[in-house]
C-alpha cells in the first residue's frame, strides 16, 4: 500500500441536505470529493471507491453542527485546502468546518448533544405536557428491534433533558449514548411524548456534538 | 429552495429529499433579471424525472439565455401530496421554492400515456385552471413535448400549444415570442396565433375538429392562419446542437444515477412495433469529438464515475469502437466507468463487454420481442433465433449465468403457437446452458421470460391494428403461465388492464378530455404505478362520460380512415406505414436504414442516415 495520510474532515449536515440518507451523504461526498480533484485514497479490489468512513451516521431528518467523516490523501495537502476544495462541491445544506489530523479514534465516540426544538399552536400547554412527561418515574416506548417490537423505558436516558423556552415553543437539549456498540434516537422522547400526552409538535432534532466517554469532544 | 412551511411536512413523508432542491449545478437566478419563467414539469417521481436526459437538456438551453429562468418540478408521492393539500401547501419549483402558479409557462414532457392523469394533478395542485379556454390571459401558457406530443389530442383542451419533434430550438423561440408579445402588450390569442406559425408548434384549438356518426374522425380544420399540418422540428446536426456541461446532480439516488451522454438520435431498425424508432427519424451520429468533449465537462461538473452511452440502439452507433478507444484515453485514468444502456443481439461480444461496465456478471438482458421467426418477422425485429443461441453461448462461456428476454404478446396474426414459441425458445436458451462445456461451474441457469402487451401507437405500421381484448391477452397470459417448459425458467407479465389503458390514450381523440378531467375529479394519479391504479374507477369514468374505451383500443382501423394525429407531421408518410403494416401481415421483412432506404418520408430534412453514403 502507497503511504497515506488520514484526514478528518468536520461538516455540518442541515437545511435541504439534512433531508437525506447517511447512503445518499456518502455518495453526496464521494462526487464532491471526485469534482475536488484531491488526491483521494481508492479502497483496492475489483471496484475501487473512494475511502471514506463515518463517526456515526445521522438519522434522515436530523441535521448536524459538527459531523465528521475519515478519508486518505496519497500526497500531502494543507488542511486549510482540502475543507476549501471540497466545500465547493457540496449541495445545499452540506458545508465543510474543516479539515484536521484526527485525535481519536472514530469507534470512540460514546455519546452524543442533541436538541430538540418543538412548536406547536399552545406553547404553554406543551411545556406542561413536556414537564409532565419527564416527570414521570417510567417512560415506555416501543421499540423495533429484529427480534419484532419490545417495550423498554427510556426514563433513565433521557432523566438530565433540560427545557427551555424558545419563541413558539421549547428547546430540549440531552446528552444520549451514540457509539457503535448502541445509541439511543433522541426521537424516542417524541415518541413518548405521543404516547402519553398525545401530542405530535412539529419537532427539528440537531445533534450538536460527538463526545469520548468522559464528555470531551473527539478530535 | 423548498417553502419553509414544508419544514414539519418533510419529517413525515417518505423520501424527503424528493422535495428540497438544492443539488449542486441547479440554477438560481435573481428574480429582477428574468422576464420569462418557465416550469418544467414532470409527471412522475422526482427519482424518475431526474433520470431523464430530456429535461436536462432543455433545462440547460433555456437557462442558458439570460433572461429566461427554467426551474424543475415533479409529481409529489401520492403521501406528499395529501399533505401539502392538508397544509395548503401548493405545487411549488425546487429551485425558487415559488409556486407554480406564479410561472409564464408551465411546460409538461409527455413521455407515457398514464402520466395524463398527473399532468392534471399537478395543474390542480398548482392552483391553475385546467381548460386552456378559462385561462384567459397572455399567462400560465400550458405547453407540451415529447413522444405522447404525436397525439396530443386527449389533452387538447387542456393545453395552450404543444411542441413537436426536437425541443431545444423551438421551445426558446416560443419563449422568445412570449417575451415581445408581453412587451407589445397583445392578447393571449394573439400570441397563440403567432406561435401556431412557428414551425413545430401546435397549438390545438385553431383546430375544429368534425365527427362522423360512427364516432371517426372527419376532418380537421385549420383556422386562424394556422397550417393545415404542423411539422415536428429536428436538429439535424448533433454536433452543433446544444448539450449541457452540466446538470443538477440529486442528493438522493435517482433511477439512473449517472451522466447520460446522448450519441446518436433515431434508430435505423425499423422494428414496426416502436413508436420511437418511427418518431425520432431521421438516424443522425454525434461525431465523437463533441461526445468526447461533452463527457469531460460533464465528468468535470457532476462528479459521476459513470457515463451512460445513452440512445435508442447504441450499438448501432457506427464507430462504436473507436468512440470507446477515445473515451478510455481518460476515463480509466480518471476512474470513470462506460456503460451502455441496450444491447442488441446481433452485436454483442465478449470483447465489447470487457470494455465497458454495462452489466454485472450476473444478468443479461435482450429482447427477442417474439417467440416465433414468423412472429418476428411481421414486427421488421430482425434478429435470428440462431444469433441469439450463439449470444447467450457466447454469454454463458463468459461466466454469465442468468438471461432475462423481453418479449410482447397480442401482436398483430398472433396465434397460440406464436405465443407458445416464447417458452420454446426460452428452453432453447437452457438447453444452451447445459451443452455448454465451458459453462460457469456449480451455477445452475436463469432464464427469465417477460412478457409485456403490446400496445398499438400511432406513426407505426400498427397503428391500424386493434389491440388484443384484455381477455385475449389474458388468455395467452395463461397460455404461457401454464406451460412453462423448465424449472429453469420463469415468465412475468404485466395485468392487462394498464395496457389497454394505454391503448385508448395512445390513439385517443379530444373526446377522451372529458374522461381525464372525471377522473382527476375522481382522484386518480400515478396510474402507471400498480398501487395507485384502480381499472374499476376507470371504467366507472368513462361510462359517465358516455364513451367506450374499447372504441379507441381494440378497434381495427380502416385504410382510410382519418386519426386524430393526421395533421401532425413527423416526417413519415401514412402510405409508407400502410405499406409496412401490408408487407407486416404478409411476414415480409423490411431492411434497416444502413441497408438501403425504405423512403419512409424522413428524407425530407435532408439530413442524418438518409444523406449519409450506405
Amino acid at each position: 500500500m502507497q503511504s497515506v495520510e488520514t484526514v478528518r474532515v468536520w461538516f455540518r449536515k442541515a437545511g435541504a441536505a439534512k433531508y437525506i440518507s447517511h447512503l445518499d451523504l456518502t455518495h453526496c461526498m464521494g462526487r464532491a470529493l471526485k469534482l475536488s480533484r484531491l488526491p483521494v485514497w481508492y479502497t483496492e479490489g475489483f471496484n475501487p471507491r473512494i475511502y471514506m468512513t463515518y463517526a456515526m451516521p445521522l438519522s434522515l431528518g436530523v441535521a448536524g453542527e459538527r459531523e465528521c467523516m475519515d478519508i486518505r490523501l496519497t500526497q500531502p495537502v494543507p488542511y486549510g485546502e482540502v475543507a476549501d476544495r471540497l466545500g465547493r462541491h457540496l449541495p445545499q445544506g452540506l458545508e465543510v468546518l474543516g479539515a484536521a489530523a484526527p485525535e481519536h479514534k472514530l469507534e470512540e465516540t460514546a455519546w452524543a448533544d442533541y436538541e430538540i426544538a418543538l412548536e406547536d399552536g399552545d406553547s404553554q400547554g406543551l411545556r406542561e405536557a413536556v414537564t409532565r412527561l419527564l416527570g414521570r418515574e417510567a417512560l415506555l416506548v416501543k421499540k423495533h428491534t429484529k427480534k419484532g417490537e419490545r417495550e423498554i423505558d427510556i426514563k433513565p436516558v433521557f432523566a438530565g433533558t433540560e427545557v427551555a423556552p424558545r419563541p413558539g415553543g421549547l428547546l430540549l437539549t440531552m446528552r444520549l449514548p451514540c457509539s457503535p456498540s448502541g445509541s439511543v434516537n433522541p426521537s424516542l422522547l417524541l415518541e413518548a411524548l405521543k404516547a402519553y400526552e398525545n401530542r405530535e409538535p412539529a419537532a427539528q432534532i440537531t445533534r450538536l456534538r460527538l463526545l469520548l466517554e468522559d464528555f470531551s469532544e473527539i478530535r | 429552495m423548498y417553502p419553509k412551511e414544508l419544514e414539519k411536512i418533510l419529517l413525515n413523508v417518505q423520501k424527503p429529499g424528493r422535495y428540497v432542491g438544492g443539488e449542486i449545478n441547479s440554477v438560481v437566478k435573481d428574480k429582477s433579471d428574468v422576464e420569462v419563467r418557465f416550469a418544467f414539469c414532470f409527471p412522475d417521481t422526482y427519482e424518475i424525472g431526474m433520470s431523464h436526459l430530456g429535461i436536462k437538456i432543455l433545462y440547460g438551453a433555456m437557462n442558458q439565455v439570460p433572461y429566461f429562468w427554467c426551474e424543475r418540478v415533479f409529481a409529489p408521492w401520492v403521501d406528499m401530496e395529501q399533505r401539502m393539500r392538508e397544509e395548503g401547501v401548493p405545487l411549488y419549483a425546487l429551485e425558487s421554492g415559488d409556486p407554480v402558479a406564479d410561472f409564464d409557462f408551465i411546460g409538461f414532457t409527455l413521455q407515457y400515456e398514464l402520466s395524463y392523469t398527473n399532468v392534471l394533478n399537478m395543474l390542480q395542485l398548482a392552483g391553475i385552471p385546467l381548460r386552456a379556454a378559462d385561462r384567459h390571459d397572455l399567462f400560465h401558457i400550458v405547453a407540451g413535448g415529447g413522444p405522447c406530443a404525436c397525439n396530443p389530442e386527449p389533452l387538447a383542451d387542456f393545453f395552450d400549444l404543444f411542441f413537436l419533434g426536437d425541443g431545444e430550438e423551438v421551445d426558446l423561440e416560443v419563449m422568445e415570442l412570449y417575451r415581445q408579445c408581453k412587451k407589445e402588450g397583445t392578447t393571449k390569442a394573439e400570441f397563440l396565433r403567432r406561435a401556431a406559425q412557428v414551425p413545430g408548434v401546435y397549438v390545438p384549438s385553431l383546430y375544429e375538429v368534425e365527427y362522423h356518426d360512427d364516432g371517426t374522425v372527419k376532418s380537421y380544420t385549420p383556422k386562424e392562419g394556422a397550417p393545415a399540418r404542423v411539422e415536428k422540428r429536428v436538429v439535424l446536426d448533433l454536433d452543433k446542437a446544444y448539450y449541457p456541461k452540466s446538470f443538477p446532480v440529486p442528493m438522493i439516488e435517482v433511477v439512473h444515477d449517472r451522466i447520460a451522454e446522448e450519441v446518436l438520435r433515431g434508430c435505423i431498425r425499423g422494428c414496426r412495433f416502436c413508436q420511437a424508432g418511427f418518431l425520432y427519424r431521421p438516424f443522425r451520429e454525434k461525431g465523437i469529438a463533441a461526445i468526447d468533449r461533452q463527457c469531460r465537462d460533464l465528468c468535470a461538473s457532476t462528479g459521476y464515475d459513470e457515463i451512460s452511452l445513452s440512445s435508442l440502439s447504441t450499438s448501432d452507433y457506427s464507430n462504436l469502437n473507436q468512440l470507446i478507444d477515445t473515451l478510455h484515453q481518460w476515463t480509466e485514468g480518471e476512474k470513470v466507468s462506460l456503460s451502455l444502456p441496450s444491447l442488441r443481439v446481433d452485436n454483442f461480444s465478449p470483447a465489447l463487454m470487457e470494455r465497458i461496465n454495462s452489466v454485472r456478471k450476473s444478468g443479461l438482458t435482450f429482447a427477442p420481442e417474439a417467440g416465433s421467426q414468423r412472429m418476428r418477422d411481421v414486427i421488421n425485429k430482425n434478429v435470428e433465433e440462431a444469433e441469439l443461441l450463439h449470444t447467450v453461448d457466447v454469454a454463458f462461456t463468459e461466466g454469465w449465468n442468468r438471461v432475462k428476454l423481453y418479449f410482447m404478446i397480442g401482436l398483430p396474426t398472433e396465434t397460440e403457437e406464436d405465443v407458445l414459441a416464447i417458452l420454446n425458445l426460452g428452453k432453447k436458451v437452457v438447453d444452451t446452458f447445459y451443452q455448454n462445456k465451458e459453462k460457469p461451474k456449480g451455477k445452475g441457469v436463469e432464464v427469465a421470460l417477460s412478457a409485456a402487451a403490446f400496445v398499438p401507437k400511432p406513426f407505426t405500421p400498427f397503428q391500424w391494428f386493434g389491440q388484443d381484448t384484455m381477455e385475449q391477452l389474458r388468455q395467452k397470459q395463461r397460455a404461457l403461465k401454464g406451460n412453462i417448459p423448465s424449472r429453469r425458467l420463469t415468465v412475468n407479465y404485466h395485468d392487462a388492464q394498464t395496457s389497454f389503458l394505454e391503448a385508448v390514450f395512445a390513439r385517443g381523440d379530444r373526446r377522451l378530455g372529458v374522461v381525464l378531467e372525471k377522473g382527476v375529479e375522481m382522484g386518480f394519479h400515478f396510474d402507471g404505478w400498480a398501487d395507485c391504479f384502480d381499472f374499476d374507477k376507470w371504467m366507472e369514468a368513462f361510462a359517465a362520460c358516455g364513451l367506450d374505451p374499447a372504441f379507441y383500443a381494440n378497434r381495427t382501423r380502416e385504410k382510410d380512415e382519418v386519426f386524430p394525429w393526421d395533421h401532425l407531421d413527423y416526417g413519415i408518410r401514412k402510405e409508407f406505414l400502410w405499406e409496412e403494416w401490408e408487407r407486416a401481415q404478409n411476414a415480409q421483412t423490411t431492411p434497416n436504414c444502413r441497408e438501403a432506404c425504405s423512403h419512409c418520408g424522413a428524407a425530407c430534412y435532408k439530413g442524418g442516415i438518409c444523406v449519409a453514403k450506405r
